[in-house]
């Protein structure tokens, strides 16, 4: 009993660092008069902030999306038109002709498909660490948690670097294959590299969250239906995966999504060779000085992004757990 | 009286072929870590030859005086975004439930985008807004791009503790004829203490660590830390490289540990 309190407790009591966070539907009744808290308007100075840094921008792209680019150089010119989003699946040439390109499209396929291995390693290895963290005493589950959380909070630059020296010509790996009289293999700079830099990246933004939803389960409730006579993994299939899904499900969203717009990974770790939407949208608004089209990319990211908070609201209203982006 | 398999009930704990899986995940999430601090102590002059131990690269890179520099500037930018991030997220936690649920919902969306909004789609997004507003990229932008992003996880830890209290404190407070000022200085801010120093500490850790949106929004004179790194590394695997990672790692693992041992403080208290 002692212990199911506990994990209940330390369920609520620990910021959730994850993000994406889903609480049960049935809100605490809030009074309109709570003492202690401060009137309305205390929110504005945060939601200016938000509106000036988040939402102002996010329109912003929608509108560069829609015009014109300058003869040269950077930036935009108020003229409305569509070609970027032609441009995304057609080429015109000198003459006018309107062709077919696919070279946007497999871009756009690369980063699905980057992203898509990215969410399901990440899915199977974090399951088995989220039950095994969750199935250990309290004691050992909190340092196990600090344990995932630590490169959770360390810099994405570093983290990424770490693999350049472990991959690297001379790095370990190639070290280890001359020891054993294997040849040399080029490891960095190649999509592999891209792959496990990003698997790398985002397993604790899986782990956690999954680990989340495990840490409050009453594991007496996998025994019993384990001592009814049920196989193991009849008791993981039908016990313990519906009670970690919402944990599931915004470890994919925090995976797939900030996974299919990456940019360090691809460039570190893949080199030239590795070209990802996000790379893209980076190099438009750079090198290539055409913003018009990098903001069509980055709308095409924000519209599945709503897709994607459409199913889970979907999904969440159909189980019942409300999700809660973060907090 | 005769228990029937007791065992079954045990071996639940384990399931097979879990641990190995599980341990091989926390094995790989520190092997390259590891091998980056260890060559932090390396004597050569290239990143991956070992030639002995040694600390002098730690010492060459506390005279680079670039380097210094953009650590001068992201520890201003993380000081003054932190600062405002976590004084904006404490009015609006305390705010927040006073107006009508859709609207908490919503505001509490729009705080927390930064989230789920990959960083890149952002960061352009910032640097066309700031120009259409007539900004510059420069020390200005990054603050307030910083401040905005930092909001959420300033928030998190505050409203996780303020759910925490209840309102038994609170109406005690009021019932014993505190004013809203007193209840505010004297019970509400010592309580909700823990909470705002966590939110703070993840605050300037986001900021100082940020590199996408940096990227966008530096210029020359305001370059942060994460961007010099990264022209850093695209110059090839170096020592410095190494220390610099090492550096920041250690950051990351001594920040997380308090803030990890103030929530074990916190759940004894509570229970």
């Amino acid at each position: 009993m002692t212990t199911e309190l506990n994990r209940a407790d330390l369920n609520r009591t620990d910021p959730d660092r994850t993000g994406v966070n889903m609480v049960p539907v049935t809100r605490p009744r809030k009074s309109l008069r709570t003492p202690g808290s401060f009137p309305w308007f205390a929110v504005i100075p945060a939601l200016i902030v938000a509106a000036l840094f988040t939402i102002g921008p996010l329109v912003v792209i929608v509108i560069f999306s829609f015009m014109s680019r300058p003869p040269q150089g950077g930036g935009v010119i108020y003229e409305f038109t569509l070609e970027p989003y032609v441009n995304f699946l057609f080429q015109s040439d000198f003459l006018g002709n309107v062709a077919f390109d696919s070279r946007y499209l497999e871009v756009f396929g690369t980063s699905l498909f980057q992203a898509t291995v990215t969410t399901v390693v990440c899915l199977l290895l974090s399951f088995p660490i989220a039950l095994w963290i969750a199935t250990r005493p309290e004691k050992i589950q909190n340092v196990l948690v600090l344990l995932i959380t630590i490169p959770f909070w360390t810099n994405l630059l570093v983290r990424t670097y770490a693999w350049m020296l472990i991959l690297n010509d001379n790095g370990i790996v190639n070290n280890a294959f001359a020891a054993l009289g294997l040849p040399k293999m080029e490891l960095l700079y190649t999509p592999l590299a891209s792959q496990l830099g990003l698997i790398y990246t985002f397993l604790p933004f899986m782990v956690l969250p999954m680990y989340s939803a495990l840490a409050g389960f009453d594991f007496r409730l996998a025994e019993a239906a384990y001592d009814l006579g049920a196989k193991k993994t009849t008791v993981v299939r039908r016990i313990i995966l519906p009670f970690a899904t919402p944990g599931i499900v915004s470890g994919i969203l925090l995976v797939f999504m900030p996974a299919f717009g990456s940019y360090v990974q691809p460039v570190l770790l893949g080199g030239g060779k590795v070209l990802l939407i996000g790379n893209l949208i980076a190099s438009q608004f750079g090198d290539s000085r055409n913003w018009p089209f990098g903001a069509a990319l980055s709308v095409i990211i924000l519209i599945m992004l709503m897709i994607a908070l459409i199913f889970i609201a979907f999904y969440s209203k159909k189980s019942g757990k409300k999700v809660e982006i973060s907090l | 009286m005769t228990m029937k398999k007791p065992s079954r009930v045990l071996r639940l704990r384990d399931f097979p072929g879990i641990g190995p899986i599980a341990i091989f995940g926390i094995v790989f999430l520190y092997i390259p870590i590891i091998i980056t601090t260890i060559y932090a102590f390396n004597d050569g002059d290239s990143a991956l030859i070992w030639r002995g131990f040694s600390v002098r690269w730690f010492g060459e890179v506390a005279q680079n005086a670039n380097l210094l520099s953009a650590v001068w500037v992201s520890l201003q930018i993380a000081v003054v975004a932190t600062t405002g991030a976590t004084i904006f997220a404490i009015l609006f936690a305390l705010a927040v439930d006073r107006l009508r649920s859709k609207f908490s919902g919503l505001t509490t969306a729009i705080l927390t985008a930064p989230l789920v909004i990959p960083e890149i789609v952002l960061a352009v997004a910032t640097l066309g807004f700031i120009r259409m507003i007539g900004l510059t990229p420069g020390m200005l932008a990054l603050i307030l791009a910083h401040t905005s992003f930092c909001i959420p996880f300033a928030l998190m830890p505050v409203r996780a503790r303020l759910k925490g209290l209840g309102t038994d404190y609170f109406e005690a407070a009021t019932d014993l004829g505190a004013s809203s000022w007193q209840l505010f200085r004297r019970v509400t801010l010592p309580l909700l203490t823990p909470g705002i120093i966590s939110g703070a500490i993840l605050a300037f850790v986001i900021s100082l660590d940020d590199f996408i949106i940096s990227n966008f929004l530096s210029a020359a004179g305001a370059t942060p830390l994460p961007v010099f790194l990264f022209s850093l590394i695209r110059r090839g695997a170096s020592p410095a490289v190494n220390v610099v990672a090492t550096l920041l790692l250690v950051l990351a693992i001594v920040v997380t540990t308090i803030t990890f041992l103030q929530s074990q403080r916190r759940s004894k208290q509570n229970a």
